[in-house]
């Protein structure tokens, strides 16, 4: 649910005041219609308000999964209050979202609850009118046959679930603008991409919850059949959350297999990661292209591994400064690592970047100057020569000036991620 | 076409062909005289249900320790067992045996079209699965203690659908238990692992998808009466996020190992020690582990272990002749498997594996006299260590022989007993312990 995003990020004195007011105002419309809604259109408090309640928390103890940078996100939130739109009208559903809304994950901060609350609430009162103006009908009268089921349940779903999706990124790509002062254009597409595919898949399993509670005349032991695919769902993507964390765990081992064979560049791997990320994302280069920048300044000595130790660690010998074609061994073994292939060029070409002739710089990949800087900058100020010696920041950037990657926008990045890095040892 | 019919020595694989044969006379029997009338009242609910089951089948799914379950064929299958009134057709008042007829059309419809494609077909496993639905069928439709089967319940006003809905959970939980029974038999005895621990792995692995599978097909007939046929493709929704959300999961599972595999080609790739020895022993240490009947988690930690076992030879200055550790002396065994260990500790979650690492160079001896506790994992990768190493790879049978003596030789004093039994077994044949069935292209 795009509902979990908590509008905390940063933003200056003046914006606090702007967003704080927004989220009050926020929390006050949903509370209001709700309790509109029931002073005209009344609610049944019975059991199948309760359980809806009841899976509202549940929904929290599960909490929500999102895999993939967000492209994946599954909770049941979404589909608690969609049914709830259907099984107990706006009323209900306002109450539901206000009771889904302050449970959030630990840690959430309380501006995002109250923004929550009134969120869900406003959603589940709207999208509870929209399934009455779209034709939906409430479940004591639960239609029959396929076609009445389609059109008196099945289609007002849908469109609540559109309805209810549309008013959930307007009321977010808001808070958002006020407080971290980004685009809502650029908002709205990104939460559309990342949520719409899911709130789909929500509409469909508040519609098979809603027949079999209703026409198939199951009542609240629906629940217990539409639970364990999701629950197993859920299952299935956290593991594989842990193990796309593990598998970034993994590649420590190839850093520390470099680290083996050369023990005066300990550090030095996750140094160059570290600023040649900085640098790509002060560059502005995508956020695709600053991963696959960190993974190269991670791995880029890893063809050192192949070669004798003796020469890897003999005198004169630093960082692959003297030695030839390792960046090329190093690709050789990352070849069939699929989701490696955009850190290759970078890895197989980062040399090329601080030695050679300047003009060699032209055709040169932005990865490749980022990395062969960044390591270069790191062998300069902090490896050092065998006997310990090492430049100072100045002299580095002197010395920097005269490789194919010396340009100065490439300098400038260097010198901000230099300093972003300071900042926050400091 | 390959790997249609089990191989003639495989009795238990048989056996179940033959049950599965047997269940398919039997229904064609009670369920032939009314078979066309059946099919002309019920023509349009058949061909939804077989569809679902061919397509199910088709998209089967790969668990990650690389064993197959088609979870959208068997929830389907499942429907069709428990279908009763389905709106806008006629009730599904059929016999159980028709409803085998129609699940084992659509399962031999996807079985020739997998054939034809030359993908694995496994006609036993097809087998286990008709076998596990016939049981549900004749549970609802046919065991009617006091005079009411399950499915005559389900148009009963006076009974709660919580009951039918807890039966029909009941039984579809029957249904593919007798599956898994049926192919972890199977299974057992082409991997030569014990049953139980096939039986173990096959309720392990599978239980979280199987769990939702259970609940698909009672979904759909519950929700029939009031939704019509289009219940079967609303309800097979929540399945398909699961199969996809499973799906994601397995591939990734092939990508951290391809990670790890990385690992291994460093000392290859310097020269410190033989091209595919690493994977070779990795093969052949699983194969091992499956004979002895050890955990799926555990046979993929042995995995990842013996892929790394010799990683700690990248920071030798001097590489050993050949990188056959086994001819290295003791001291120099230990200190490259710890060195490998420390590299390794560097990944978090990563520990089991360092731990087998460390331990792989202890003699068996050490465990018996002197109690150390040294995991079975690290006892089975010495043993393939030596054995490859001894080898070099080659299944030359001349080879094959003396490897094996050599590590006899050690018996008790290096080798765990256990385990140069269960290398007896795996050599002697490579079909032993491998979960595909088809030949390995080389060992």
């Amino acid at each position: 649910m795009p509902t979990e995003a908590s509008p905390h990020e940063g933003g200056a004195r003046r914006t606090t005041v702007a967003t704080n007011t927004y989220v009050a105002m926020v929390a006050v419309v949903g509370a209001s219609l709700t309790a509109a809604a029931i002073r005209f259109d009344g609610v049944q408090v019975d059991a199948t308000l309760l359980v809806l309640l009841l899976l509202a928390v549940l929904s929290w103890l599960f909490g929500s999964v999102v895999v993939d940078g967000g492209r994946v996100t599954l909770s049941f939130h979404g589909i608690v209050l969609l049914a709830a739109m259907a099984l107990v009208g706006p009323g209900g559903a306002g109450i539901v979202g206000m009771v889904l809304g302050p449970l959030q994950e630990a840690g959430a901060p309380l501006r995002a609850r109250i923004f929550n609350t009134g969120m869900l609430a406003t959603m589940g009162v709207v999208g509870g009118y929209a399934y009455i103006v779209a034709g939906g009908v409430p479940i004591s009268d639960a239609p029959s046959g396929t076609s009445q089921i389609v059109l008196h349940i099945g289609i007002p779903l849908l469109v609540v679930d559109i309805v209810q999706f549309v008013v959930n990124v307007l009321l977010l790509a808001v808070v958002v603008r006020l407080a971290a002062g980004l685009s809502m254009r650029s908002q709205v597409a990104q939460i559309l991409g990342a949520t719409g595919p899911a709130h789909l898949g929500y509409g469909m399993i508040a519609f098979i919850m809603v027949v079999l509670w209703g026409p198939a005349g199951l009542g609240a032991a629906s629940v217990f059949l539409i639970l364990p695919p999701l629950v197993v769902a859920q299952w299935a993507y956290r593991q594989y959350a842990e193990e796309v964390k593990g598998h970034e765990r993994a590649l420590q081992v190839l850093v520390a297999a470099v680290e083996a064979k050369a023990p005066h560049l300990v550090g030095h791997s996750s140094r160059v990661a570290e600023l040649s990320a900085a640098m790509a994302d002060n560059l502005g280069l995508r956020s695709q292209v600053v991963a696959d920048v960190r993974v190269a300044g991670m791995l880029h000595d890893l063809g050192l591994t192949t070669l004798p130790t003796s020469l890897v660690r003999s005198t004169g010998v630093v960082g692959g400064r003297g030695l030839q074609g390792y960046p090329a061994l190093g690709v050789q073994l990352l070849r069939g690592m699929s989701f490696l292939s955009g850190a290759l060029d970078a890895i197989a070409h980062h040399r090329d970047a601080v030695v050679g002739r300047a003009d060699a710089a032209a055709d040169l990949s932005m990865p490749s100057l980022v990395v062969g800087l960044a390591d270069e900058y790191d062998l300069l100020t902090e490896v050092g020569t065998p006997d310990g010696v090492v430049v100072a920041r100045e002299d580095a950037f002197e010395a920097l000036r005269g490789t194919p990657a010396g340009r100065e926008d490439l300098l400038r990045a260097l010198e901000h991620a230099l300093s972003r890095r300071a900042g926050v040892a400091g | 076409m390959r790997g249609i019919f089990p191989q003639a020595r495989f009795s238990r694989a048989w056996s179940v062909l033959g049950l599965g044969l047997a269940v398919l006379a039997v229904a064609l029997y009670v369920g032939g005289q009314t078979l066309l009338t059946d099919l002309r009242v019920h023509w349009l609910t058949v061909v939804v249900f077989l569809a679902g089951v061919t397509v199910g089948e088709l998209f089967r799914l790969r668990m990650p320790s690389g064993r197959e379950a088609a979870p959208l064929a068997s929830a389907s299958a499942l429907a069709i067992v428990f279908l009763g009134q389905v709106d806008g057709e006629p009730t599904f008042d059929v016999g159980a045996g028709f409803v085998v007829l129609v699940v084992a059309a659509g399962l031999l419809l996807a079985a020739v079209v997998r054939g034809y494609r030359g993908r694995t077909v496994g006609l036993d496993q097809v087998a286990a699965r008709l076998v596990g639905v016939a049981a549900a069928a004749w549970l609802t439709r046919e065991f009617a203690p006091r005079g009411h089967s399950l499915w005559g319940l389900e148009d009963y006003q006076d009974v709660s659908p919580w009951f039918v809905a807890i039966g029909m959970v009941t039984v579809a939980g029957v249904g593919i238990g007798v599956e898994l029974v049926l192919a972890s038999a199977v299974r057992s005895e082409r991997q030569r692992t014990p049953w139980l621990a096939a039986l173990r792995d096959e309720f392990g692995e599978g239980a979280p998808l199987t769990s939702a599978v259970v609940v698909s097909g009672p979904m759909v007939a519950l929700m029939a009466p009031a939704l019509g046929l289009l219940s079967l493709p609303v309800a097979l929704f929540p399945l398909a996020i699961t199969y996809l959300a499973v799906d994601r999961y397995a591939q990734n599972r092939v990508t951290y190992r391809q990670t790890i595999a990385t690992l291994s080609h460093l000392t290859e790739e310097g020269g410190y020690t033989p091209a595919g020895h690493a994977e070779r022993v990795a093969d052949l240490g699983v194969r091992i582990g499956r004979v002895l009947g050890i955990s799926d988690r555990e046979l993929r930690e042995l995995e990842y272990a013996a892929l790394l076992h010799d990683l700690g030879q990248i920071s030798l200055v001097e590489p050993i002749p050949g990188g056959a550790t086994v001819l290295a002396a003791p001291t120099d065994q230990r200190d490259i498997a710890d060195e490998g260990a420390r590299i390794i500790r560097h990944a978090e979650g990563l520990d089991t594996v360092a731990d087998y690492v460390e331990a792989q160079t202890t003699p068996y001896r050490q465990v018996r006299e002197l109690g150390e506790e040294v995991p079975m994992a690290s006892r089975i990768i010495k043993v393939a260590n030596a054995f490859d190493d001894l080898t070099g790879g080659s299944d030359d049978p001349d080879q094959v022989r003396v490897a094996n003596e050599r590590i006899h030789l050690g018996l008790g004093y290096q080798y765990d007993p256990d385990v140069v039994e269960a290398l007896a077994v795996a050599t002697a044949d490579t079909m032993v312990g491998r979960v595909e069935e088809r030949q390995p292209a080389a060992r």
